[in-house]
């Protein structure tokens, strides 16, 4: 490799930020952060000279491996991915943890590098860096139940990983090729592909599908509060970039992403934790991109990445807000929290401003994009999908756009007084509120970096009638609100555990497990305690035979040994006699 | 941020309830807050028959109410048939700390 080869691999987001997590953790204390800040500005710099078409192959046994492919696609996915970074390594700028430092910018750099693969091979050595160097975020509480979470955490990401490298070894079987390129998920007999159908499960994973979906909600709240928002960025979404370069326009995407916008909703509203709460909302969030890419079309795929950029910056702002109350006050849970608007102010202003933006209020972010996806629906002509969207866009603003500022602001006065967030945390929110709030009222930034330029020209959010429409259907949810806590019809929150898919793997799944070890004890003793008797039973044996008191051993006469060879000759004697 | 890094703050006032009424809490506020809801919902719903989609995807987008009353019926359905959820598959809070 010649060093201008050297020097372009090295120029890579992934690379460039791996290598800074590992100079952080090698850094003075009071460095680490601005160091990391420095990382993050500089590989910004460095994506800026990017252009559009670059991309770095190398031959490696044969096979073309490309570790750079830069499109408009991985553009809009690395600049939001960048702004992500960049936030969270300020709103943790107090945090000086060696392993959560590293961690905040190699996992960053993973999903970057995941992005910017050009071959199976590159993303799967991304896709297992992310799992292996987030869960360190899940760990960074050190308590015994982040540290379970967080085993768990990593089987189902490694998981994941094995399953897309089976997919990618039958790809390279049909292909004869590792270039990421579009599948079909079925041939044309309508039968699954193998391959795809692995390579889909391994994304649906990690996109957290429904029934798939369940280490989102156990992992991210064990997490430190940073690592939280962090987590709460990157999986999924380099997933739903995946889904987006590989499977758009799949049918089946559609009804699953479908299923994802609905269901977190109930889960939500009975959720006590907040940041619980906020990890259902990644599921309904990323099931409105996942329906977008299923229905394929130029606008839906617009909407759905479009909302992604957005949604990284709005969530990442509720996260923020409650990771604040969570920093000042000690919990995150909505019994335990309420009345913090008396002394948090800007904390609950631009918790308001994420609220307003995830559901979609005009001159919010959420706005601009979302009426896209809604748009591939309605010219698709699929009304049950339409009305799905509707539904779960009124659960937004139930669980994010309410439950979240009102059960951490106001609700009942928890008598806490705590005071404002720090100054770090203000400014990160502070940036991602202002972001919110630019996209909202002036997308053409973002309508730059949209993949389908074409159709984006001809788009504009702001007509009356896509007013009047949101307005209509967020005022009158709004209203539902207000009337359902005056006539105390809205549930109160309860300390509890809800039971959810997770619970198959740690009860039942956990005893089944168990005994299928005991089992194996038993059967281990059993084989084992039978081996160990017959060998002693033979070396007691052969003892007895051989040793100083046995058979063998004992001293004979030299006339008995003579009467012996006697005899053997003498048969010899008679068998030659008898054999002529 | 690690959860051991936070920083509880206020347990003196924690321990009894602040005696001022936050802005939030007056009924001036709260009267005012829902007054500006229903005009802001009677405007919205009032603008549906002003400006209407010029080629509806669907029959129901040409009707000049419907994102309102879908909004409220959804919102409502949500929270008066999700509550019961919690009777399913709601638990202790210890649940999973007992059992692991």
């Amino acid at each position: 490799m010649s060093v201008n080869s050297l020097l372009a691999f090295l120029d890579n987001p992934g690379i460039i930020l791996t290598l800074g997590a590992f100079l952080t953790v090698l850094a003075p204390v009071a460095l680490r952060r601005p160091i990391m800040l420095g990382v993050v500005a500089f590989s910004a710099f460095r994506l800026w000279g990017m252009e559009i078409g670059d991309s770095l192959a190398f031959d490696l046994f044969g096979l073309e491996i490309m570790p750079i492919k830069y499109d408009v696609l991985s553009r809009l996915f690395l600049v939001v991915f960048h702004i992500a970074a960049g936030l969270n390594v300020i709103y943790s700028w107090m945090v000086k943890d060696r392993s959560e430092c590293f961690a905040a910018l190699a996992y960053p750099a993973a999903a970057m590098g995941g992005v910017l693969a050009g071959d199976w091979i590159t993303l799967f050595i991304w896709w297992e860096l992310a799992a292996l160097t987030s869960v360190f975020l899940v760990w960074a509480p050190q308590t015994r139940e982040s540290y379970l979470s967080g085993l768990r955490y990593m089987s189902i990401q490694i998981a994941s990983g094995v399953i897309l490298l089976g997919g990618i070894v039958l790809v390279f079987r049909e292909q004869d090729s590792l270039a990421i390129g579009t599948l079909s998920l079925r041939d044309d007999g309508g039968n699954f592909n193998i391959a795809a159908l692995m390579l889909f499960i391994a994304l649906g994973i990690k996109s957290a599908f429904p029934m798939l979906h369940n280490w989102v909600q156990d992992a991210y709240p064990k997490a430190s509060i940073g690592g939280t928002i962090i987590l709460s960025v990157f999986t999924t979404k380099l997933a739903v970039y995946m889904f987006a370069r590989v499977f758009v326009g799949t049918p089946e995407l559609i009804w699953i992403g479908a299923i994802m916008t609905i269901f977190p909703i109930f889960f939500a509203l009975i959720e006590n934790d907040l940041r619980k709460v906020l990890t259902y909302s990644i599921n309904n969030q990323v099931g409105f991109m996942i329906v977008g890419i299923g229905f394929g079309t130029a606008a839906s795929v617009n909407g759905a990445v479009g909302y992604a950029f957005g949604n990284i910056i709005f969530e990442s702002l509720l996260f923020m807000s409650v990771g604040a109350a969570m920093y000042r006050t000690g919990t995150s849970k909505a019994t335990e929290l309420g009345g913090l608007y008396r002394t948090m102010p800007i904390t609950l202003f631009f918790c308001l401003i994420g609220a307003l933006s995830i559901s979609a209020f005009p001159g919010f972010a959420g706005f601009v994009t979302k009426g896209l996806i809604l748009d591939g629906a309605a010219e698709a002509h699929n009304l049950i999908i339409w009305l799905i969207l509707l539904f779960a866009s009124a659960g937004v603003l139930e669980h994010a756009g309410i439950k979240i500022p009102y059960f951490t602001f106001f609700a009942h006065d928890s008598g806490k007084r705590p005071k404002e967030a720090p100054v770090p945390m203000l400014i990160a929110m502070g940036i991602a509120a202002f972001l919110s709030v630019a996209i909202g009222l002036y997308p053409q930034p973002l309508f730059a970096l949209l993949p389908h330029q074409a159709h984006i020209v001809d788009y504009n959010p702001f007509t009356a009638y896509h007013f009047v429409e949101q307005l209509q259907l967020l005022l009158f949810a709004v209203l539902a609100f207000a009337l359902l806590i005056k006539f105390k019809l809205y549930p109160p929150e309860v300390p509890s555990t809800n039971l959810d898919v997770d619970w198959f793997y740690r009860i039942p799944g956990r005893a089944a497990l168990f005994a299928v070890i005991g089992f194996v004890v038993a059967v281990w003793r059993v084989v084992w305690g039978g081996l160990q008797k017959l060998v002693s039973s033979i070396v007691e044996r052969t003892y007895r035979t051989h040793g100083p008191e046995g058979a063998l051993a004992r001293s004979w006469p030299v006339g008995f040994m003579a009467l012996w060879t006697a005899v053997v000759l003498g048969t010899a004697l008679i068998v030659l006699f008898l054999s002529q | 941020m690690a959860d051991h890094d936070a920083k509880p703050e206020n347990t003196e006032a924690e321990s009894k309830k602040a005696d001022s009424q936050g802005w939030a809490d007056h009924p001036v506020f709260v009267r005012g807050f829902l007054w500006m809801l229903y005009i802001s919902c009677a405007l919205a719903a009032g603008a549906g028959f002003i400006w209407q989609k010029k080629k509806p995807h669907f029959e129901l987008e040409a009707f000049p109410v419907f994102f309102a009353i879908y909004g409220f019926v959804m919102f409502a359905l949500i929270v008066l048939l999700g509550q019961h959820l919690r009777k399913l598959v709601g638990r202790s809070e210890d649940y999973y700390r007992e059992r692991e």
